[in-house]
């Protein structure tokens, strides 16, 4: 699909209906739903402290599927992202209840290495964050901490090829990372996440501090990525969450989901009223 | 009507206010100004003093004006290739004399006698070398100045390294070194080597154990071994081979092959050859300390001419050392053919190499600049280590909150404050602790460093941390994401990215540790030792300590001439020392 036509198109109707709006949704030319499912979470509760930014949580994500999650400021969308591997202990209030399953397992029993689970869930994160180091060494970095034994320079290039970056940056290797334009910068943060294959990529607003253009480079990567990753994007942008993703799942305030479903059935009939008035504009 | 209206509003703005900040800007201009005219006159007359200028016959000056300081200054111009550069230079030149002589004239003849200056002085400090250092620093930006600077830095800087290295080995055991060397770091390096070579991680891994147990073994092996090579043999196998071989990897990742051969054996063979033989074919010149200057300084410069002619820009700047070396030979063959008579500097090869003297011509400054090298050589690896370690601790091994929080806290607070302790109190805690209850005794050159690596490890720490904090959390989140353990994440993007902030509060510690003299009394060193330390606990004396004792000494001579050439000396080994370090720092932070 052509997103730069329909990035301006939605735009010009973006403060009317979303709901009209005659975006694709989930037309990613994937078939039904796989019915296995790569993250699981049951009765997720998550608290800062006395504040709880998760409130029951039951949701499964599917895999090699696009998910996105969707809701105002402060529902607990990326909170949820980053209970799933665990990028939660990094902050020392931060408690949470229940299981969220990754690959059959609960991620927060005793016996798991969070160090170990983030090495199988790539991350990328709102600011683009390269390493001040040289393009490959930003890509080539998870092979380093984790030891890979095999062809490194083989697996840049795969890397780079899979965040549609090697054209632009193969002869330039060694100059640094930080040398890229925004755009450039978050795909090469997309190429570090999947250089060391993970299982599951998670997005925390990826698009959200770049500029149109390099937003829809980036959309359109997410779309090949679900080819072999299961991708759960969190973003602010329902355009996009309706353009890119096959299910959508809406938080809205005090972290509780209220409608996790088809992309399709969320934007186009969605059952509670509260989700419409969301992707309305009508409130959030 | 409409410019009516336009012109009452714009009468109703009314004004605001500067003169508070007007005030406050020129006040500010004025104390900065002041400093630096307080330092420079201080400068001015220590050189005068050191070098013995006040003395100097005006022709003296004349010829190697015309000799050395023109020349360098057209290699300048050349170098800039700018006219209006060239213009500014020759009308301050000018306009400089004229002025600076008239001026001078005038206070003579009308305020006073100034003393110790005469106008051909004051015009080169006050003239000529500001006017230098701003044709530098316009020369620099064109490529042969560049490269000429490249070039002549490389040389003095490799030469002043391979000088440090033999002071070291001084104290040091040479032959620990070369047993821990081949043992340890040799099959290390191998083993390390190999792994990358076939992408075998356990061999990478295995790198450093086995260096570890070769050092183990070589401390043991060296009270067995008796026979060991000459400390030439030893430099060169230790030293200049390796060195050789980085910078021959250094030019084979440029490309050429032979070039690389070229650029490691020819200094190599050339600091075998003087080191080996050097006195037998009667060089003048010989033995280890020749061998590690010459591979010090050689590999560098051989490096660097191989990517100047690979770049082919800038070539002429090549001229500079012979430009330099011969300007100063042509000012001695002139002085010497018109017999003007030359100044009696104190500042001299003798006072750098020879041990003091009651007799002020006789003095030196050798065993305290020894002492001095190595007191700062061990303060800076220790400081530079413990600094590290703790800021890194503090900054990202603990935790925010609960108890461990607090104490952290409690215990950043209290490195802040024995940053304040006076260092005398440093000097006392050195002497009970190191020198008296650890045995170390008074004035050795482990009780001194120890003590100045305590005196400034607050400082170390305290600007470490703030590097360490200046790290972005998006660069640490990045990391821990990919599934990194914390010591990863500091190892390979916190340190690297806070090396540069790090190096330098550590440059600015080490500054004050060499000039401290309070702690050095308290401990005991020595005001005046008369021979090289050959052990780190023999007796040590330190260049401000050595100064300190001749400013009391009785006889003029001393106060004036022999103070001011150790200062001088002081001076230059700091200023040097600072200097490659915010170059390695300025490297540092381009590289990464």
């Amino acid at each position: 699909m052509s997103n730069t036509e329909s990035e301006t198109q939605t735009e010009t109707e973006a403060s009317d209906s979303l709901i009209t709006t005659d975006v694709e949704t989930g037309s990613n030319g994937r078939s039904a739903p796989s019915n296995r499912t790569a993250v699981a979470a049951r009765d997720l509760n998550v608290f800062y402290g006395d504040e709880q930014a998760i409130d029951d949580v039951t949701m499964e994500i599917p895999e090699n599927r696009v998910t996105a999650l969707i809701g105002p400021s402060g529902c607990g969308k990326s909170t949820f992202l980053r209970t799933i591997n665990r990028m939660n202990d990094m902050i020392e209030v931060c408690r949470v209840e229940g299981d969220v399953e990754f690959g059959g397992k609960n991620v927060y029993d005793d016996d798991v290495d969070p160090v170990a689970l983030r090495r199988k869930i790539g991350m990328v994160f709102q600011k683009p964050n390269p390493f001040p180091k040289s393009i490959r060494d930003n890509v080539a970095y998870g092979l380093k901490i984790q030891g890979f034994d095999g062809d490194v320079d083989e697996r840049v290039e795969e890397s780079l090829k899979g965040a549609a970056l090697w054209d632009e940056v193969k002869d330039q290797l060694d100059s640094s990372g930080l040398d890229l334009s925004g755009g450039q910068q978050q795909r090469l943060c997309i190429a570090r996440a999947i250089a060391p294959d993970p299982e599951v990529i998670l997005m925390d607003e990826p698009t959200s501090a770049l500029d149109p253009v390099a937003a829809s480079k980036i959309e359109d990567l997410i779309d090949d990525l679900a080819e072999e990753y299961t991708v759960i994007i969190v973003t602010h942008n329902m355009q996009q969450a309706a353009r890119i993703s096959d299910r959508t799942a809406v938080f809205l305030t005090g972290g509780r989901l209220v409608e996790y479903d088809d992309t399709t059935k969320i934007f186009e009939d969605p059952e509670e009223q509260r989700v419409e008035d969301y992707i309305t504009g009508k409130f959030g | 009507m409409a410019t009516d209206t336009d012109t009452a509003r714009i009468e109703g703005f009314g004004e605001v206010s500067r003169v508070r900040g007007i005030i406050f800007e020129y006040l500010s201009l004025g104390a900065s100004v002041l400093g630096i005219f307080a330092l420079a006159v201080l400068l001015v007359y220590v050189t005068i003093d050191a070098f013995d200028l006040a003395g100097t016959s005006p022709l003296w000056l004349l010829t190697y004006f015309v000799t050395l300081v023109v020349p360098f200054l057209a290699f300048c111009l050349y170098s800039a290739r700018d006219r209006e550069v060239t213009r500014r230079a020759v009308t301050v030149a000018g306009g400089g004399l004229v002025a600076v002589a008239a001026v001078f004239t005038a206070i003579e003849t009308f305020v006073g006698q100034i003393p110790r200056l005469n106008w051909q002085l004051a015009y080169l400090f006050v003239v000529v070398a500001p006017l230098t250092g701003y044709l530098v620093y316009m020369g620099a930006r064109g490529r042969p100045g560049a490269v000429g600077f490249g070039l002549v830095g490389r040389l003095i800087g490799g030469a002043a390294i391979g000088l440090a290295f033999s002071v070291l080995f001084l104290v040091f055991d040479e032959r620990l070194w070369f047993l821990a060397y081949t043992l340890g770091i040799v099959p290390g390096l191998f083993a390390y080597a190999y792994g990358q070579l076939r992408n075998s991680s356990t061999a990478v891994t295995a790198a450093l154990p086995v260096s570890l147990v070769g050092v183990v073994l070589a401390v043991f092996v060296r009270d067995v071994l008796r026979t060991y090579p000459t400390t030439t043999f030893i430099y060169l196998w230790t030293l200049a081979i390796p060195i050789a071989a980085a910078g021959a990897l250094v030019v084979n990742a440029r490309g050429s092959r032979t070039a690389a051969l070229a650029a490691g054996g020819v200094p190599l063979a050339l600091a075998a050859v003087v080191g080996l033989f050097g006195r037998a074919i009667g060089l003048g010149v010989g033995g280890p300390n020749a061998l590690l200057v010459i591979a010090l300084a050689g590999v560098p410069v051989a490096v660097y001419l191989h990517r100047v002619f690979d770049v082919g820009e800038g070539v002429t700047g090549l001229g500079l050392p012979v430009l330099l070396v011969g300007g100063a030979l042509a000012g001695a063959l002139v002085v010497e053919t018109f017999g003007i008579p030359t100044p009696n500097s104190w500042v001299s090869g003798t006072f750098l190499t020879e041990a003091p003297s009651r007799n002020a011509r006789d003095a030196g400054l050798y065993p305290a600049i020894v002492g001095s090298v190595i007191i700062i050589a061990m303060v800076a690896v220790l400081s530079f280590v413990l600094g590290v370690a703790t800021s890194v601790f503090l900054e990202e091994y603990t935790a925010d909150s609960g108890v461990v929080g607090a104490l952290t806290r409690l215990l950043q607070i209290n490195i802040a404050n024995l940053a304040a302790v006076p260092s005398v109190v440093y000097g006392l805690l050195g002497l009970g602790l190191f020198a008296n209850l650890l045995g170390f005794g008074f004035g050795t050159a482990v009780t001194v460093s120890l003590t100045l690596s305590l005196l400034i490890l607050p400082i170390t720490i305290i600007s470490a941390q703030e590097a360490i904090r200046s790290v972005p959390d998006d660069l640490r989140r990045g990391s821990d994401a990919m599934g990194a353990t914390r010591w990863q994440t500091t190892k390979n993007v916190v340190l690297p990215e806070a090396f540069p902030g790090i190096l330098t509060g550590t440059i600015l510690a080490l500054g004050r540790a060499i000039g401290e003299t309070a702690p050095l009394i308290m401990v005991g060193a020595a005001t005046t030792v008369f021979s090289a330390p050959s052990s780190l606990f023999s007796k040590f004396s330190a260049m401000p300590m050595q100064i300190y004792a001749w400013a009391n000494f009785p006889q003029a001579e001393f106060r004036y001439g022999v103070v001011a050439a150790g200062v001088i000396t002081l001076l230059t080994i700091l200023v040097g020392m600072n200097g490659t370090a915010i170059l390695l720092r300025n490297r540092a932070e381009r590289g990464s």
